[in-house]
């Protein structure tokens, strides 16, 4: 590499977005001048965060050395320290509270801040089961209420949602309804938007489901259907009630491949409880015409092939299992249940282990399953010593005493910032202070962060190697590094294999990083057929062709086949044995519609009226790139409000109000709008929590007013919550 | 009759999700603030529940007859001859402070300023250097719909359903812009 001259490094970004995107880095003297994307047709397009990401390496608060807490917790007062005196803090800190406590008292999580294979959480977990075990956690933040309720009709882990539908799904579609789900927001970095307005210019006809009208039903919707939140299920199991009342069922598939339609009728049709799930009954829950919801369901059943994408969104809710279930019940009786890319791609069934193998976690061993453990899930997964990751500051604050199965003193979060991004930031800063040790390792000085003792700087990941493999499906990327790390920032695997030093562990592993996805191309070569290691680096991804699902009938792709669905009757399970043996009121055998807390029936609504949701922005991934100019100055941090309700209150465009409830108050502009129904109010999650002194946020982060109790299921319920709007009046 | 080069835009596919505007940022190193080559205009009408919702990507469209090129008294603004691109040199611009008649001037306020208190007229150049390489504009790479394309206006006008306006864009007869548009369904 002669001086001046400017090298193009091919890699991929992929930061918890789910999208996995080409980008041509263009490298002159160790510095990044410019981002191009790729140009190989038929491949996903980087979003704005992508084409911002330049910004994110060279960010005048990129975390650039180690730093030690000063002040009091959450206050951001740091000093720069060396990394030796980092490496030997932490480990003493985790030496006293194991040799205090033991090993369960060590939380630890990661989540998808760029850390994709080598540097994610296969790294961490080797190093602290080689250190004695940690507390793990259990369920995902994003869809833990459709992995449930997956589990419980089709006995898969997989979600079973909206990325289990595939691109040519859409465009053979007659009829596709569109469930609480904003692709055009949330899924930027994949090829279904365009699958979609393929599908539309084709003569799809489109329906979205939604609080909002959003961009999703800005650009591919015939129809929008306001819904209020926390109300899916019913909708649903009202448009099963006309399917039954108007015999528009699928006979021939419920009797082929379902369990327990009679039952689901007998619920549905108000023989077992003495409520009749009619759309009358449904119009008063959900606010949708009764004769919309009839016509709805109507052309759902009859114009087939016709799909229902059932978005994650909903299911983050009080009783997001039961939005789930009931969808899945729907689509069965339809016949519309969508098989054709389910389980598909070679992600699925790759076997190899791209971290080298860890011992066990001791602290799960001999421990019982937890009694909404899914029969599908690892014996680890289930382990009850195992904390749901939405209730992780309820442990803390806790204990034993509150059902957990420790006392939990220690935390290391690694690349998340769940702080800001789970139910209640005051209650979770309560929890920051009762630990004895706190480790962030973060790229910047997150909400999170400024809560640590010792906060060790990790690169991106245009400053090391890695690999995509069985993340994002069909493809295999290697990230190759473009640059050398910035100041004294590290990988997450190099401060793996630093701390192993610290911690007296010798066999962590020294392999270097492009050693490792050598060796992860040799595996995953025997299953998939792969360029070599060499052309892979140059070209720096490979797509692979999705392979046909073992056991689903080619020529009939709605259709499961003739494989049994691992559940315990093999069938597609409306009614679940295995949900009744948990014995919980609230997770009935069959799909039900289960009044949320702080719905609108809810007592507390005299008080704090408006229902909040927290939907996703364009410009952000979660928390991260919120802090990034290129991207901050596309879109304003605002409640959005109807109309009515903001006249009601005297509350004009742009003005700042104040958004609380019992638990907290967010200072942040009002977005006075058409586009959401009237009483239903909007703030789109991750954005950076700014306290004042009084406590009062002023970034507008949504989590300040959000419960952290989780569904029956185990969801996060981030939309549930009630709030009041007020204008500051100062 | 000289080429002139233009942009098409199919506005049913648009989604609002700014990667063409950030991909110019990044590409001509734009710095964060009001100046940018090209925007995303959000067209909102009707009243809850019947609403329409449209977006529009909105640049210089390097018009027949550049209303700019007139009024600028210093001859800063040039339309080159092979491809009719419309270019601004900098070094000449008074600025907006001083001057900013071009501003005045378009119908498409394709002219941007930074923040700067003297700050110099910039637009779209329709990436000449990138052309110069075989390479289409950034922001025509960049679009993950395949709204945006670029090239000889006879070339786009081949396109299926072209149309002049579009919803959020009237066609100047007297400037002539050179953007064709598939217009947006209602």
């Amino acid at each position: 590499m002669t001086e001046n001259q400017v090298e193009i490094v091919r890699t991929i970004c992929n930061s918890h977005c789910g999208g996995t995107c080409e980008m041509k880095v263009h490298v002159q003297d160790n510095k990044i001048i410019r981002i191009e994307p790729d140009d190989r047709p038929g491949h996903p397009r980087m979003c704005a965060r992508g084409h911002a990401y330049r910004q994110r390496v060279y960010a005048p608060d990129r975390l650039l050395y180690p730093l030690k807490r000063t002040g009091p917790r959450g206050a951001g007062e740091f000093v720069r320290i060396s990394w030796d005196e980092a490496a030997e803090t932490v480990a003493t800190e985790l030496q006293k509270v194991k040799a205090a406590y033991g090993n369960a008292a060590i939380l630890h999580f990661c989540s998808m801040c760029d850390p994709h294979t080598l540097h994610h959480v296969g790294a961490f977990h080797r190093l602290l089961c080689q250190f004695g075990g940690y507390t793990a956690p259990w369920g995902f933040i994003s869809h833990e209420g459709a992995t449930f309720a997956a589990g419980l009709t089709y006995g898969t882990r997989r979600k079973y949602v909206q990325t289990e539908h595939g691109a040519d799904e859409y465009a053979s579609s007659k009829f596709l309804i569109m469930w609480g789900w904003n692709p055009a927001t949330t899924d930027l970095g994949s090829l279904t938007n365009l699958a979609l307005v393929l599908a539309k210019e084709k003569g799809t006809r489109i329906v979205t489901v939604d609080p909002r009208f959003t961009d999703s039903a800005a650009v591919f919707a015939d129809q929008w259907i306001p819904i209020r939140p926390g109300t899916d299920a019913a909708a649903l199991l009202s448009m099963a009630h006309v399917v039954m009342k108007e015999n528009l069922q699928d006979q021939a598939f419920i009797d082929k491949y379902t369990l327990g339609y009679e039952p689901f009728k007998a619920y549905v049709m108000g023989e077992e409880d003495g409520v009749e799930k009619t759309p009358q009954w449904a119009s008063l829950i959900s606010g949708i015409p009764a004769e919309t919801i009839a016509k709805l369901a109507r052309e759902f059943a009859t114009n087939k092939p016709a799909t229902l994408v059932t978005s994650i969104g909903p299911g983050r809710t009080a009783m997001g299992e039961q939005y789930h279930r009931a969808a899945h019940a729907l689509e069965a009786i339809t016949g519309n249940t969508a098989f054709a890319n389910w389980q598909s791609g070679p992600s699925r069934n790759m076997k190899f282990n791209p971290q080298l193998p860890s011992p066990p976690n001791a602290v799960e061993e001999g421990m019982p399953p937890r009694n909404i453990a899914l029969p599908y899930r690892s014996r680890t997964v289930n382990s009850s010593a195992r904390v749901n990751v939405s209730s992780f500051a309820n442990a803390i604050l806790k204990g034993k005493a509150g059902g957990y199965a420790a006392e939990y003193k220690a935390i290391w979060l690694s690349n998340t910032n769940y702080l800001n991004q789970l139910g209640d930031v005051n209650n979770t800063a309560k929890a920051f202070e009762k630990l004895d040790f706190a480790l962030v390792t973060e790229q910047f000085m997150t909400p999170t962060a400024r809560f640590a003792d010792i906060v060790l700087p990790v690169c991106t990941f245009l400053e090391r190697h890695d690999i995509v493999a069985p993340r994002g499906g069909q493809v295999f990327a290697i990230l190759n590094k473009a640059i050398e790390p910035l100041g004294e920032s590290k990988s997450q695997r190099e401060i793996c294999q630093l701390l192993a030093k610290k911690l007296g562990i010798e066999d962590y592993g020294d392999a270097s990083d492009e050693e490792m996805v050598k060796n992860i191309i040799e595996q995953a070569s025997e299953e998939v057929d792969l360029p070599d290691f060499e052309t892979l680096k140059k070209e720096g991804m490979h797509r692979v062709k999705r392979a046909d699902t073992p056991g689903l009938q080619k020529d009939s792709p709605k259709l499961p086949g003739d494989t049994p669905l691992k559940t315990p009757s093999g069938k597609i399970e409306i009614y679940s044995e295995v949900a009744l043996n948990m014995n919980q009121p609230q997770i009935p055998a069959l799909p039900k519609y289960i009044e949320t807390w702080e719905g609108l029936n809810d007592p507390l609504v005299q008080k704090y009226p408006l229902q909040l949701i927290s939907p996703h922005l364009k410009r952000r991934a979660h928390t991260q790139f919120d802090n990034l100019p290129w991207l901050r100055e596309l879109q304003i941090q605002a409640v959005s409000m109807n109309t009515v309700d903001a006249g009601k209150r005297g509350i004009q465009q742009g003005e700042m109000v104040r958004v609380f409830n019992d638990r907290g108050e967010v200072r942040i502009p009002a977005k006075v709008t058409e586009r959401i129904m009237p009483g239903v109010v909007a703030l789109p999650q991750g954005a950076w929590y700014t306290p004042d002194e009084k406590g009062i946020d002023h970034g507008g982060c949504v989590n300040v007013l959000t419960k952290n109790e989780i569904s029956p299921g185990g969801a996060f319920a981030c939309h549930t919550a009630l709030v009041q709007i007020e204008k500051v009046v100062e | 009759m000289m080429t002139q080069y233009g942009l098409h835009i199919d506005q049913n596919r648009c989604t609002g999700c700014f990667a063409c505007v950030v991909a110019c940022k990044d590409w001509h190193n734009v710095p964060a603030g009001p100046a940018s080559w090209i925007n995303v205009k959000v067209i909102e009408k009707g009243t809850y529940p019947d609403l329409f919702v449209a977006f529009l990507p909105t640049t210089c469209y390097h018009c027949k007859s550049p209303a700019c090129l007139d009024v600028c008294p210093v001859g800063a603004i040039a339309k080159r001859d092979e491809d009719g691109i419309v270019t601004v040199d900098r070094e000449l611009c008074l600025g907006k402070t001083d001057c900013g008649q071009c501003l005045e001037a378009c119908s498409y306020s394709a002219p941007q300023f930074g923040e700067e208190e003297d700050a110099k007229m910039q637009k779209c150049d329709l990436c000449i250097d990138r052309w110069a390489e075989s390479k289409k504009p950034v922001c025509v790479m960049s679009c993950p719909m395949y709204a945006l394309d670029a090239g000889p206006l006879e070339d786009l006008r081949k396109k299926e359903q072209i149309a002049r306006e579009t919803e959020g864009f009237t066609y100047s007869e007297s400037l002539g812009p050179s953007v064709l548009f598939k217009a947006k369904r209602r």
